[in-house]
């Protein structure tokens, strides 16, 4: 029963879901919004599992003296201290939404700001040319790297009209976004609609059990 | 409760289906129809069509492999996507994990699984449990190695990015939704020598995973990976229904482009699709 209690529990989900989302009167029992009542409240228990894990993770670094077992105290020291503070005044307290405000967001900006670093280390990598496909990668790149900036169109200018029309360099920009990048992105969405599509059905027939723990398959 | 009384305003089409969920509901049968036609004849025994080969998939022995030649562990992640949030691509990542612990177990490698969200991480930790189980080897399974480090993007992100510096992980496989943390794990991945396995259907997300990994699973090929690694003929069934149902798609979108380029006044098509 330990895997087939699940499976039920799973595949009533999903005919219920299956019911109020198409049917007239599965709509007006409101279903969708019962299960999504019951999901929040098991939820927040479910928080409950993420401090367990962390207090047993680092509790154990600190216990056998693990490299940077310091800082496996100070992450001890800020969550229960901070969840202290927030539960005697509330995260909307002025002392947990200064830290918040002057630690959380300022670390938050730092890392978010490491990003333009790292698109530049990676894009070199990718563009230089060894492969057809960097080759590819390095054209578009270049083409819309320049579109985008004023430097383009100072270099090539748009002439003609209508069907006769040269493209600009910020035209031709333009045309790489909207057409074969737009055209290329919806094929991915469709194909990943689908392939969502198949996994909740292997997973309402049952063939798909990895969830359960296992293999995945039956 | 809102959405009850929404609906008690709408006259049933039928009689029986809501507001414009009839041509939803067919096209549900049909899908659901070709894949459990492909699903009977594979359990039958009887031939299916060949499925293209999935590098990225094929690449996941190779990497763990890697990793135990050298003596370093493997990193799995599955993102920042929760039971509320890109939960099929969870579902995709769930699949995964299993076929990589299992390996990691058969090879006694070593195998770091981070979360950001605490539901994925109980279901991880049963997974691993269960695959380090089925090897044979439960005394191998760490609970340590499996760890939740925060449900904050870019605090989950500098926790795996230490870890990746502190461990330095030979594989590093990343399935499931990401945001902007992405090129944050494979930029510091590559840093440290890692090979790189990535897979998501965040579109905004695969060119970073395509300029910095070594192999990437775009879109849907990463919901064929427990249908594709398990090698079960009726998992495969499964999988070419999805291709099929994929084809009647792209012909429906042939269909109504032509139909809307003819000129013609009122589109059946769209009609019939918003009944």
């Amino acid at each position: 029963m330990r895997k087939e209690l699940p499976m039920i529990v799973t595949i009533l989900s999903a005919l219920s879901l299956i019911f109020s989302q198409y049917f007239f009167s599965g709509k007006q029992l409101g279903l969708t919004d019962v299960l999504d009542k019951w999901y929040v409240i098991s939820v927040s228990f479910a928080i409950l599992l993420g401090v367990i894990n962390l207090t047993r993770v680092h509790v154990n670094h600190i216990r056998r003296r693990r490299e940077g077992w310091w800082n496996s105290i100070a992450l001890l020291i800020c969550m229960y201290g901070y969840s202290a503070l927030a539960i005697q005044q509330t995260v909307d307290g002025p002392q947990a939404v200064w830290i918040y405000n002057n630690v959380i967001t300022p670390g938050d900006s730092t890392m978010f700001a490491l990003i333009a670093f790292f698109i530049a280390s990676a894009a070199y990598r990718a563009f230089r040319v060894r492969t057809k496909e960097a080759t590819v990668l390095l054209i578009a790149a270049v083409l819309v790297l320049l579109g985008r900036a004023p430097i383009g169109d100072a270099f090539v200018k748009g002439w003609g009209s209508g069907f006769w029309r040269f493209p600009s360099w910020g035209e031709a920009a333009d045309w790489v976004m909207n057409v074969p990048n737009t055209g290329g992105f919806r094929a991915i969405i469709i194909g990943a609609a689908i392939g969502a599509f198949a996994v909740a059905f292997r997973i309402l027939l049952g063939l798909e059990r990895a969830h359960l723990g296992g293999t995945g398959a039956k | 409760m809102l959405l009850a009384a929404e609906a008690a305003k709408e006259a049933p089409f039928l009689g029986v289906f809501s507001k414009g969920m009839f041509s939803q509901f067919v096209l549900l049968l049909i899908f659901l129809g070709i894949v459990w036609f492909l699903v009977t004849r594979a359990r039958a025994g009887m031939k299916i069509p060949e499925i293209r080969k999935i590098n990225g998939l094929e690449a996941l022995d190779e990497a763990i492999g890697r990793a135990t030649e050298m003596g370093r562990p493997v990193h799995f992640t599955p993102g920042l996507g929760g039971m509320n949030n890109q939960q099929q691509q969870c579902f995709a990542a769930f699949g995964f994990l299993s076929y990589v612990a299992k390996l990691c177990a058969k090879y006694d490698t070593r195998l770091i699984q981070t979360n950001a969200d605490y539901v994925i991480l109980a279901i991880n930790e049963e997974i691993v449990k269960q695959a380090y189980l089925e090897a044979g080897r439960p005394d191998a399974y760490n609970p340590d190695d499996i760890q939740f480090m925060s449900d904050q993007q870019f605090a989950y992100a500098s926790n795996v990015m230490n870890m990746f510096q502190k461990e330095k992980p030979a594989a590093n496989i990343m399935i499931g939704a990401f945001w902007a943390e992405s090129l944050l794990f494979a930029e510091t991945a590559s840093f440290v020598g890692a090979i790189q396995i990535a897979g998501t259907a965040q579109q905004s997300q695969l060119p970073f995973f395509i300029t910095a990994c070594d192999y990437t699973l775009i879109g849907e090929e990463i919901y064929a990976a427990s249908a594709y690694l398990s090698k079960e003929p009726v998992m495969y069934g499964s999988l070419v229904g999805q291709d099929w149902a994929k084809i009647f798609i792209f012909a429906l979108i042939i269909a109504g482009t032509v139909i809307a380029n003819l000129g013609v006044k009122t589109n059946w098509l769209t009609t019939i699709l918003k009944m």
